[in-house]
């Protein structure tokens, strides 16, 4: 029915959020492309496995997978975009960090096959729940979208209101002048690169308690989905992104709910194009960049 | 054990290579890097294979309606998209190979997901023979003042647009040529494997050429070359000469993908930095953006 499909749409656009925003803080703020991030989504899947079946609890698991994957972002950092600052750098970093999410995804293949593996969690999280306009609602979806709001809303907080914010912002409009104001430029974009990869951590905890397994192709699906959802939205501005995972996932719900499930999927690319065309600062950017020449 | 490497397969797969590497590198002499290399690609693939396989067309005519169609088409996706660049660009590149992998899909008349087969006729003779013919085309292309315009365009568009250059005609003509290439190679392609099905357009294909030419450089021509026929040929040589024969091939991905990283690392200075110009200008010409 039109309702349920409707609340799905909602959350897994809450998910298409949650990953697009870590691409606009990397992307938007910094004007660094990463394409490792969708496979920290699939590296946090597997870290939770691996935390539970060492006998932590889920609530345990939590924030160990943060961390973990949280530096997994400054791995990636020094490893694809510290060096490349040539006027190339912006494309041959984007490569090289698509290298490097090959390298995390092919290491957990190998550790752990291609098939899906079950996530020991209480079922009860995505069998009970409530129930809206008719439309049943498990609670881990509902947490899901709580989850995705109450982050959107402390990162543009942060970013907008703190000095920390101030101190990206300017890294990502004049890393220069940034650094002869005394602000530490690599520091602070260490600090965008671990809360970016931290929040793809969360996502990809959250994408694993769906359905309580964890998959090695759940990563390149959503990082996809993310990259356009964050060039619809805006590439500065946070709440395009989840403005525009919203719309998407809710616009993929009706797709879905009218047998249009094989086009649900380049949707977001073709709405992508067209904004990119013919509003190139997306949905509610700022309009700053040199997108066009 | 040399002789196996040379088997039919290696050669057209290496050859096939070499020219989607050529073809990203055809864009990128104008500044454009493109992940849309697949798609045009597999609308080669597609175009000639309905020509061949439905109408019963010989392979080379029907090759040159594909590659036509994908100048057509080339032409047509980077008329609009060209107006975004760099990281932007590569978005919107991106799209049109994901688009076009699921319209394929979305056709009955080609197989839909299933694929389409009864693709046949490519030969190592007619790879070795495009490769060489389209290698001489684009050798004499950089003797002539054509490359030079196509340098200024890319180097420092603002200058060479002063100089009377029509800056959008030459970035769309580097589009569309690599798109025609990219549709060309993907004909040969086609007609060896004989079934070809949309997944094979995939936007990691896109990826990995654009890797072929990262690996390799982008100094001239030879670059692109080199990257395609390590990249293809490494597993082929590792498996003949018997170095981790059972893992490698699950692992070769991963020692690919890792060794790039470590490679790009080594020349920070970023491989797809073009050449200074300056041996041209040994040879008494103005070497372009020394002024």
């Amino acid at each position: 029915m039109l309702a349920e499909q409707i609340a799905n749409g909602v959350v897994v656009g809450g998910l298409y959020a949650l990953v697009a925003l870590g691409f606009t803080l990397v992307f938007g703020l910094l004007d660094k492309l990463n394409f490792a991030h969708g496979e920290v989504v699939t590296l946090a899947g597997f870290v939770a496995l691996v935390a539970v079946q060492l006998g932590a609890s889920v609530w345990l698991a939590i924030p160990i997978v943060i961390v973990v994957t949280g530096l997994s972002g400054l791995l990636i950092e020094l490893l694809s975009f510290r060096a490349f600052t040539s006027k190339e750098g912006h494309s041959v970093s984007a490569l090289s960090s698509f290298a490097l999410g090959i390298v995390i995804l092919e290491v957990v293949r190998l550790e752990y096959g291609a098939a899906p593996l079950n996530l020991a969690i209480p079922t009860t999280i995505y069998t009970s729940g409530i129930s809206i306009l008719g439309a049943p609602i498990p609670w881990v979806k509902l947490a899901t979208l709580g989850i995705s709001v109450v982050l959107m809303i402390g990162l543009h907080v942060v970013v907008g209101h703190t000095r920390l914010g101030r101190q990206i912002r300017a890294v990502g409009e004049a890393p220069t002048s940034a650094m002869l104001l005394g602000i530490h430029v690599t520091r602070v974009i260490q600090y965008v690169f671990v809360v970016a990869s931290a929040l793809a951590g969360i996502s990809g905890l959250l994408i694993a308690m769906q359905g309580g397994f964890v998959s090695s192709e759940v990563g390149f699906t959503f990082a996809l989905k993310g990259i356009a959802i964050m060039a619809i939205g805006g590439m500065g501005d946070l709440r395009g992104a989840v403005l525009a995972g919203l719309l998407i996932g809710i616009a993929e719900g009706i797709a879905i709910h009218y047998g249009l499930g094989g086009f649900s999927d380049v949707l977001v690319w073709l709405v992508m194009i067209a904004v990119l065309l013919i509003r190139p600062e997306g949905l509610l950017g700022g309009g700053r960049r040199e997108v066009r020449a | 054990m040399i002789a196996n490497l040379l088997s039919t397969e290696n050669i057209v797969f290496t050859g096939v290579n070499i020219l989607l590497a050529w073809s990203v590198y055809l864009t990128l002499m104008t500044g454009t890097l493109s992940f849309a290399m697949a798609a045009f690609m597999g609308i080669g693939a597609y175009v000639s294979g309905i020509l061949t396989a439905k109408f019963g067309w010989p392979l080379v005519p029907a090759a040159l309606v594909g590659t036509l169609a994908c100048l057509a088409g080339g032409i047509l996706v980077g008329f609009p998209a060209l107006r975004v660049r760099g990281l932007y660009l590569m978005l919107v590149t991106t799209g049109v190979t994901l688009v076009v992998k699921v319209a394929i899909e979305n056709i009955e008349y080609v197989g839909g997901v299933g694929g389409m087969g009864g693709l046949r006729g490519t030969t190592p003779e007619l790879v070795l023979a495009s490769v060489v013919v389209i290698g001489g085309a684009l050798w004499l292309l950089s003797r002539t003042p054509l490359q030079r315009i196509m340098d200024a365009a890319r180097e420092d568009e603002n200058v060479a647009a002063s100089l009377g250059i029509n800056i959008v005609f030459i970035r769309v003509a580097g589009f569309a040529a690599g798109a025609a290439l990219a549709g060309y190679a993907g004909a040969l392609y086609g007609h060896y494997i004989i079934f070809i099905a949309p997944e094979q357009f995939d936007i990691l294909y896109s990826v990995f050429i654009a890797l072929y030419v990262v690996l390799g450089g982008v100094n001239n021509l030879w670059g692109p070359v080199l990257g395609a026929v390590v990249i293809t040929m490494l597993p082929e040589v590792v498996r003949e000469f018997g170095v981790m024969s059972s893992g490698f091939r699950s692992a070769r991905q991963l020692i690919f993908a890792g060794a790039l990283v470590l490679l790009l690392l080594v020349r920070p200075a970023g491989i797809l930095a073009f050449r200074r110009l300056s041996i041209r200008a040994g040879r008494g010409r103005v070497p372009v953006g020394s002024t």
